[in-house]
């Protein structure tokens, strides 16, 4: 069954992502990273001209007055993309005013905005219907480029960068401690070599489809380790490269099936939770009394006691499928998105513990304590209900 | 439409390959994906008509500070003085000096204008 946000025209809400030329996935990405740029305060940082890549930015008579155009581009087209419409328009525009900052100055050049500028432009390039092999080509470029440039580097290959940059520059008391337990070098070597092949492994794993996920959740840690690590987002690097991910995603194109149990009064109530943040109307909710468990193979007695979701071909229970439903949902990613991106530059601390619990909640190894907790609510529902509901009262 | 937007956006894609192949012959890294690769402790001294300038006039001039830590290749820093030297800054002849250590090693030390 089509999602029906998916058929109708596009909505003003910038919460939701669907019905536009761009795949869900694809404007969730590029409206992530639009918020984020506007959350960090970055049209402060969009230049007038200065030590231009390109000579010809010299010769622009009034540098102030270029200034105020490119930071009124930036902030008009990062807001228009956020409510659906024109949204290649406003990727292009968005992405070419970073790229312009980026050759009309010097000081204002660096990999994290030339990064930021190439996805939202080629985003703005998307042909509807086709893959984004563009993107995705251009992502696997950044990972080769960054990967090749350390494998070639001899104070990469010792381990002379790692050591120096944890010990002199990051202070990592972690890492000195860990260090004084090793041969010398031992774990600088390791770190460097593990992030050569790691960088150049992606390279490669977003090239070929199969290879997609172990590519997510390779890079997915990576940066986020070393976010953790460094306790800095490299200005706006960690969010766009986060972000970027989206474009590897299979973004599901007709409704995902949920049975739940509709005499269950918390049950009921959970589900409302959860349909007032589908907003793109993903989510078809069954009473497993329905009958609608039984015909894809779960019978009564397992849907009584935890819920299920039928995403295509995959089918979902307790903890994985509500985690799976989160996932799907772009305003998962809006709030994900605040949280980390709105406060200040200097929040370090703040940053690495809501980014270590979100992958704690969202990473498969803890998923069995998501699953603990989940029985738990599960087995004690009807006492955390004060009315139970009937289903069919509830039923859709 | 689509064979300009395929031909706009692989034209983006090659010249990034490009200079990931001109970085291997060159001590600057533009455009080629190098982020926090080198870690370089420098420090700029400079004067103009004999004056020493300030680390206020310093970072007022080149858009950096003083002294401090570079993450990219130091050859940026240096074409940020050269090039502001040779344009906006033609007529003024500074004398910059640039001490650093690049990823902790033996400090040395770069000038401009270069020394016979």
């Amino acid at each position: 069954m089509a999602i029906p946000g998916a058929a109708v025209k596009p909505s003003w809400n910038p919460l939701r992502c669907g019905g536009t030329v761009l795949p869900t996935n694809l404007l969730l990405m590029a409206k992530l990273i639009a918020l984020c740029l506007l959350l960090t305060n970055h049209v402060r940082q969009i230049p007038d001209p200065w030590l231009p890549f390109v000579p010809a930015f010299d010769w622009i008579g009034a540098p102030a007055a270029f200034q105020r155009v490119l930071q009124g581009v930036f902030v008009f087209s990062a807001i228009a993309l956020l409510f659906n419409r024109w949204v290649r328009l406003w990727c292009l525009l968005l992405g070419g005013s970073i790229l312009i900052g980026v050759i009309s100055s010097k000081a204002y050049y660096g990999n994290n905005k030339t990064f930021c500028g190439l996805i939202l432009f080629l985003t703005g390039l998307y042909e509807p219907g086709q893959e984004p092999w563009l993107l995705r080509i251009q992502f696997a470029i950044v990972y080769f480029g960054a990967g090749l440039n350390k494998l070639l580097d001899a104070d990469w290959q010792s381990g002379v960068f790692m050591e120096h940059w944890a010990t002199a520059r990051l202070k990592n008391e972690v890492y000195m401690t860990i260090a004084s337990w090793l041969p010398a070098m031992l774990l600088a070597k390791l770190m460097s070599w593990g992030t050569i092949v790691t960088e150049l492994g992606m390279s490669a794993a977003f090239l070929v489809r199969k290879l997609f996920p172990l590519g997510i959740l390779a890079s997915l840690l990576f940066q986020s380790l070393l976010m953790l690590v460094s306790g800095t987002t490299f200005n706006m690097f960690f969010y766009a490269t986060q972000a970027a991910l989206l474009m590897f995603v299979d973004w599901p194109r007709s409704r995902w099936l949920v049975i739940y149990d509709g005499d269950c009064g918390f049950c009921n109530r959970a589900k409302g939770w959860i349909e007032r943040i589908d907003l793109e109307g993903l989510l078809d909710w069954r009473t497993y009394q329905s009958g609608a468990g039984r015909e894809h193979g779960i019978g009564d007695a397992e849907a009584s006691e935890r819920l299920y979701l039928i995403a295509g071909s995959r089918i979902y229970s307790g903890f994985r499928a509500f985690r799976t439903m989160l996932l799907f949902n772009p305003v998962t990613y809006f709030a994900m998105a605040i949280l980390i991106a709105a406060p200040p530059g200097d929040a370090a601390l703040y940053r690495r513990i809501v980014v270590a619990g979100l992958l704690a909640f969202f990473l498969p190894p803890l998923a069995p304590v998501g699953e603990w907790v989940y029985r738990m609510i599960a087995r004690n529902r009807h006492k955390l209900s004060a009315n139970s509901a009937c289903a069919t009262t509830v039923e859709r | 439409m689509r064979h300009v937007r395929t031909i706009l956006g692989g034209s983006l894609l090659l010249f990034q390959l490009v200079m990931i192949g001109y970085a291997r012959f060159v001590p600057a890294r533009y455009f080629c994906w190098a982020p926090y690769d080198i870690q370089t402790q420098y420090k700029l001294d400079v004067s103009v008509g004999g004056r020493t300038l300030t680390a206020a006039e310093i970072r007022k001039r080149y858009r950096r500070p003083k002294q401090g830590w570079d993450n990219r290749s130091i050859q940026h820093v240096m074409d940020i003085i050269q090039q502001y030297e040779e344009t906006y800054g033609r007529n003024e002849q500074a004398q910059v000096l640039m001490k650093y250590r690049i990823n902790g090693k033996e400090e040395q030390e770069w000038q401009y204008p270069a020394q016979p």
